[in-house]
């Protein structure tokens, strides 16, 4: 039971099969689709990122898109400075887990609202003092990175290999935790936090812990964001949009599955694109419209009401049978 | 100097109050975190700004109006957008279709008024008074009083009227409320309505001294967050605790670390009383008063 309750072998060829295309794709379709593509693995990386927080462990972290920000500046203001990409990641990440476990360890006392509420704060300050830090963040100006000596297409290409790599480690990483001790904590913090303390499990360590690898992810696809990008500003990385973008698409693939915001990124993603090329003024309102009905709708997410829907027709061709 | 600086905040907080009010009273008694707080405020001045350029109607008087229609707004909203969202998902699902509603909200605005900034301006906008060899400008003044009355007004709609005690009864506990035969949803309703009228007035007042546009939504969202969750929620006297506090913060910033940061010192603060005293300065609700 790794992707979903009525998994069989047609599952894992049917994944096989879109991975092949994928990997195909980039040779196929034109530039455009390559970075647009590319986006969608980045919002999956993220969507998965939230929905640790989300889905399992029952926290929701409003400002995670601080974490997206704090990698993609990081990196800038390292690779400006000479540094090369990879140092300069990893010490972005250790930048995210100190900030997370700074934060974390008071905020995560708090439930619900005020949660959501206190990340959007550390969001909001973040971003200020990276705006106003001019010396250090070139303020409004923004960052730019040294660029890469190397053809467009092949630019594209690397940038869509890689986050496609993230997509599938952040979907490993996933299916290691549901299948761990780890994961059962979480679990538990999610459903009844008092009982699971009185259990003796430690749900401060985990629920950091949670947060921590949330924060790590959401982190190293910001640093590969700034360099794709090649330029990042404040309003673009720390921008609240992102973290919400990220939770509709876990709402509208389904919380707590592994595919779940997966493909409620690539539905959205798509989506929004198509609605912004075709009515570029009602852009917003429309995607608030498709937000309201999702809401309305489906608000288990499509994966799960898909999965309801199928099991119960079977149900039904059995009791037919009978 | 020090005197003309707590003077200035302490104006700024009366409107302060008035904004954090709303939000908070949605919050504490509806349940819901309004993300489409600061469109609605946004959208409370456009009407004021359509009154004025059409019929030359003062924004302290078109504020009436604007309650009204956005009162109606609100109504709209929570019976056919909120409700129904409540009664299936959690919070978190609540919280994202207010922020459904603020696109749409945004959008709606951008179509007709676009994107650039606005403002209002007054005959007595350039009256001052002079009050203990301070510059006081009338203006600010007129906002805080005109503030303070609208508050206060809330007060006694919530104290001394029967729909204000049943909106009480029913935060208080719901089932108990509806023992007795209040409407529990459709007081959620009113309140989550008055929210909405008072967040119009907020705008209508605040587009006398300040040039306004869409893109403040975010940034006034922002503010009435620290407000409402500095004082804590559901309690009018908390708002207002919360709103001078951020006025006094905000002009000291302004002095000390610069006007630039006033976003970032705002959040600071509302992050740590958040961690210290979740419950917010006050940290009792209204009707343990």
């Amino acid at each position: 039971m790794i992707l979903s309750k009525n998994e069989n072998k047609w599952t894992y060829l049917g994944i096989g099969i879109v991975l092949l295309v994928l990997v195909l794709m980039p040779w196929i379709i034109s530039g455009y689709w390559v970075r647009l593509l590319t986006s969608v693995f980045m919002f999956a990386v993220l969507a998965k990122a939230i929905d640790l927080m989300i889905g399992y462990t029952g926290y929701v972290p409003f400002g995670n898109v601080v974490f997206f920000g704090l990698g993609a500046y990081t990196t800038g203001i390292l690779m400006s400075r000479g540094w090369l990409f990879i140092p300069g990641m990893l010490i972005s990440i250790l930048m995210s887990v100190f900030v997370c476990i700074v934060f974390g360890l008071p905020v995560l006392r708090l439930r619900g609202h005020y949660f959501a509420v206190a990340t959007i704060g550390l969001n909001g300050a973040i971003m200020a003092i990276a705006l106003n830090a001019t010396g250090l963040t070139g303020g409004a100006m923004g960052i730019i990175f040294p660029p890469l000596a190397m053809n467009p297409a092949a630019l594209n290409r690397l940038f869509y290999f890689i986050m496609m790599g993230l997509m599938i480690l952040a979907a490993v990483i996933n299916i290691i935790i549901v299948r761990s001790r780890f994961g059962f904590a979480i679990r538990s913090i999610k459903s009844n936090e008092e009982a699971a303390r009185s259990l003796g499990i430690n749900t401060t360590f985990y629920k950091t812990s949670s947060w921590i690898i949330s924060a790590v992810i959401t982190s190293v696809a910001g640093s590969v964001y700034g360099w794709w990008m090649s330029y990042i500003s404040t309003v673009d990385v720390f921008n609240i949009m992102i973290s919400v973008t990220s939770i509709l698409m876990v709402l509208l693939g389904g919380a707590g599955t592994i595919l779940g915001p997966i493909i409620g990124a690539f539905i959205f993603q798509l989506l929004s694109e198509v609605i912004w090329s075709q009515f570029l003024t009602f852009h917003l309102g429309i995607l608030g419209v498709i937000t309201m009905l999702v809401i309305l709708f489906v608000p288990r997410g499509l994966v799960v009401g898909f999965t309801d829907w199928i099991g119960g027709r079977l149900k039904r061709g059995k009791k037919e049978a009978v | 100097m020090l005197f003309e600086i707590a003077l200035n905040g302490l104006l700024l907080g009366g409107l302060y109050t008035l904004m954090g009010t709303g939000f908070s009273l949605q919050w504490g008694i509806s349940g819901i975190i309004n993300l489409s707080y600061g469109g609605m405020m946004v959208l409370g001045a456009y009407i004021s700004y359509q009154f004025f350029t059409l019929l030359s109607v003062q924004p302290i008087i078109s504020a009436i109006p604007a309650a009204i229609i956005m009162f109606l707004l609100g109504m709209a909203v929570y019976r056919f957008l909120l409700r129904p969202t409540i009664k299936k998902g959690s919070f978190f699902v609540t919280l994202i279709m207010t922020f459904a509603v603020e696109l749409v909200l945004e959008n709606f605005m951008l179509l007709i008024w676009a994107s650039d900034y606005r403002i209002i301006s007054s005959p007595y906008s350039n009256l001052a008074v002079e009050l203990f060899e301070t510059h006081l400008p009338f203006v600010k003044a007129l906002i805080f009083a005109v503030s303070f009355v609208a508050v206060y007004l809330v007060h006694l709609f919530m104290s001394k009227t029967k729909p204000g005690k049943a909106i009480q009864a029913s935060a208080l506990n719901p089932d108990g409320a509806r023992f007795i035969g209040i409407n529990v949803e459709r007081m959620y309703m009113i309140n989550f309505a008055i929210g909405c009228a008072i967040a119009a007035v907020a705008g209508s007042l605040a587009s006398n001294t300040n040039a306004f546009s869409v893109v403040l939504a975010g940034g006034l969202l922002g503010k009435v967050f620290v407000i409402a969750v500095l004082g804590g929620l559901g309690n009018i006297w908390g708002a207002a605790l919360g709103g001078i506090t951020l006025g006094l913060v905000e002009a000291l910033g302004a002095l000390t670390v610069g006007p630039e940061y006033n976003e970032a010192l705002g959040l600071v603060v509302m992050v740590i009383v958040l961690v210290l005293r979740p419950r917010g300065l006050i940290g009792r609700r209204f009707w343990d008063v």
